[in-house]
């Protein structure tokens, strides 16, 4: 008996995430045939269709919140038929996931970093980040629709189109939100040089006052690299648009040289995947200094002027890659 | 105004190590607490019951294990009424659908319920189901990730924490609010409001006899068929340098960074 070719539904709000979730749904199929549909949620009009998939349903809805998010994922799960449906694991998709869990009483994952769909095109294994990053889970579902929500930045984003891809548009009958949106404040525009910078300062709760930051920049000069920062120097002080760990961005440099850092597991996610880290922290007993290649037992506020005294004098620059 | 807050005790995650040669967790011994998110969950409950004074209610509602019972001397401390919790069957290893299941039937016997306060995420298993499944369950409308909360004329106001703005939503009650990381910062308790707590219940419901469900239709309603787990081992060179002369010590943290391929240059 030959199983019908499964067809995998990926969503995103975001274009970039979306042709990413076009490759995990590849890397799911394992080269065996498969459809590759594509939702794209619109409030206007008409959106261009996403690279790589086979077919792109367009839904338009009120708005774009996770309640008419979830009733257009579970609408075109049904058209395309798709048991396995990826959505990005942004803070959108994983309020939306869970719902579209509850409406196709399918299996349910966050934070996945591997997909795999048998060869029978019924059970589906998922690979997910767990405790914050400790550990790595492996989930085999039971047959049955299963609703994945795959971390950012896991997958190349797909580029090439497979052919001439059709587009369909949906009808999602929503009931209108019972949210009253009264006022909205942009975020400032995260720091866009970090998530590529070749070098990462990394700063902690180390630093007494915003203007020491000024040493943490003199570090990140010489080295030609960025600043990041753990989430209280950013959600508490305010001092960062954004930082880096397991609710926040992630990086994978050259170098990460952390200064005043704890070390704790959810900020550690954000740095984890970097080639060397370095770490300068007072306490000696601070977690961080076993996961670093190279860690320094000393006050930042009298290393760091020394070490970017060295890496002057000495000519030292970042290796090639 | 009854507000019920959900609270989880959950594992103290920084405490989880990793055996470096087999890859296996050792959960042994690793502590177990009411979660920082879930005191965060408790304070906003507590000032929303407390701005509204005179006829407001709040009840803490916990799925877990029974010696959780101890735990919760600071959630009443804090100002809970009283704490309910729903032994769990499964002892954390369900899937979320499966939880929600549970804490929306322990729910319907506490109706009737205005506010449902719970966290945008628990401590150990952070994959933030609850709040979504629970809201999409029971048709409540869901203010996601609030830092702040206030209630006038039937309606519940919110700052959201999104992805790419902050906004100010009002919904109508009843409704379910998720609170984002630390947005309210727990208060200090005293002694008094400890001695006070002594008083409070800590009530201890069953699932099939409290709740009315069946633990094999919970089990079968599970989508889960095997779960590993490995822990992740860090491979990292774990070289610590100490000294008291700055320019002595940088000079060996730069040859050491250098080794490890991060760095090149600074030959002398």
């Amino acid at each position: 008996m030959t199983a019908t070719p499964p067809t995998i539904l990926v969503c995103s709000e975001n274009q970039t995430l979306a042709r990413e979730l076009v490759t995990s749904a590849k890397s799911a199929l394992g080269g065996r045939p498969g459809t590759i549909a594509a939702l794209v949620l619109s409030t206007s009009g008409v959106l261009p269709a996403v690279a790589g998939a086979d077919t792109t349903y367009i839904a338009t809805v009120g708005d774009l919140s996770a309640e008419s998010g979830a009733a257009a994922v579970a609408l075109a799960a049904e058209a395309a038929s798709a048991r396995l449906v990826l959505i990005s694991a942004t803070k959108l998709g994983l309020l939306t996931g869970p719902r579209v869990a509850e409406r196709l009483d399918a299996g349910y994952a966050a934070w996945v970093t591997g997909v795999e769909l048998a060869a029978d095109a019924l059970t589906v294994t998922a690979r997910s980040t767990l405790y914050s990053g400790v550990a790595v889970a492996t989930t085999t579902f039971r047959p049955g629709a299963v609703v994945l929500a795959v971390t950012p930045d896991t997958f190349e984003a797909a580029t090439e189109t497979r052919g001439e891809a059709a587009v369909v548009a949906l009808d999602v009958i929503e009931p209108p939100s019972r949210l009253t949106v009264r006022s909205i404040r942009p975020k400032v525009a995260a720091n866009q040089g970090l998530a590529t910078a070749p070098a990462v300062i990394d700063v902690g709760q180390g630093f007494r006052a915003r203007e020491d930051l000024a040493l943490a920049s003199s570090l990140a000069e010489v080295l030609g690299g960025q600043l990041g920062c753990s989430r209280p120097m950013a959600s508490d002080r305010d001092w960062f648009p954004e930082w880096l760990g397991l609710s926040g961005l992630k990086v994978a440099p050259k170098l990460v040289v952390t200064l005043g850092i704890s070390g704790a597991i959810q900020h550690m996610v954000g740095i984890r995947d970097a080639r060397v880290i370095g770490a300068v922290n007072n306490d000696e007993n601070a977690g961080i200094f076993s996961q670093a290649d190279v860690g320094v037992v000393a006050d930042l506020y009298d290393f760091v002027p020394a070490l970017v005294d060295a890496i002057r004098s000495r000519g030292v620059t970042l290796a090639d890659d | 105004l009854n507000i019920v807050a959900l609270v989880k005790y959950s594992l103290d995650i920084g405490e989880v190590k990793v055996d470096p040669a087999t890859s296996a967790l050792r959960l042994a011994g690793v502590p177990r607490r009411v979660g920082n998110i879930d005191k965060n969950v408790v304070e906003g409950a507590v000032r929303l019951k407390e701005s509204v004074g005179e006829g407001a209610t709040l009840k803490a509602l916990s799925l877990g294990p029974v010696e959780a019972k101890d735990a919760f001397k600071d959630v009443l401390a804090m100002g809970v009424d009283e704490v309910v919790l729903v032994e769990d069957p499964f002892d954390g290893e369900e899937e979320g659908g499966v939880a929600v299941r549970i804490l929306e039937a322990a729910l319907r016997r506490l109706e009737p319920v205005d506010v449902v306060v719970c966290g945008f995420a628990s401590d150990d298993g952070y994959s933030q189901q609850v709040p979504s499944r629970l809201a999409e369950r029971t048709g409540r409308p869901l203010l996601a990730n609030v830092r702040s909360l206030t209630m006038g004329d039937g309606t519940l106001t919110a700052h959201q924490n999104l992805e790419d703005r902050v906004q100010t939503v009002a919904v109508p009650m009843p409704a379910v609010v998720s609170v984002d990381e630390e947005a309210f910062p727990p208060r200090r308790t005293t002694l008094m409001d400890a001695l006070k707590a002594r008083q409070k219940p800590v009530h201890q419901w069953s699932v099939e006899d409290d709740l009315g469900l069946a633990i094999a239709d919970l089990a079968a309603a599970s989508h889960v068929a095997e779960v590993r787990v490995r822990g992740v081992v860090v491979n990292r060179r774990q070289q610590v340098l100490r000294g008291s002369d700055m320019g002595e010590l940088a000079g060996r943290f730069i040859e050491a960074l250098v080794e490890a391929g991060a760095l090149k240059g600074g030959n002398r």
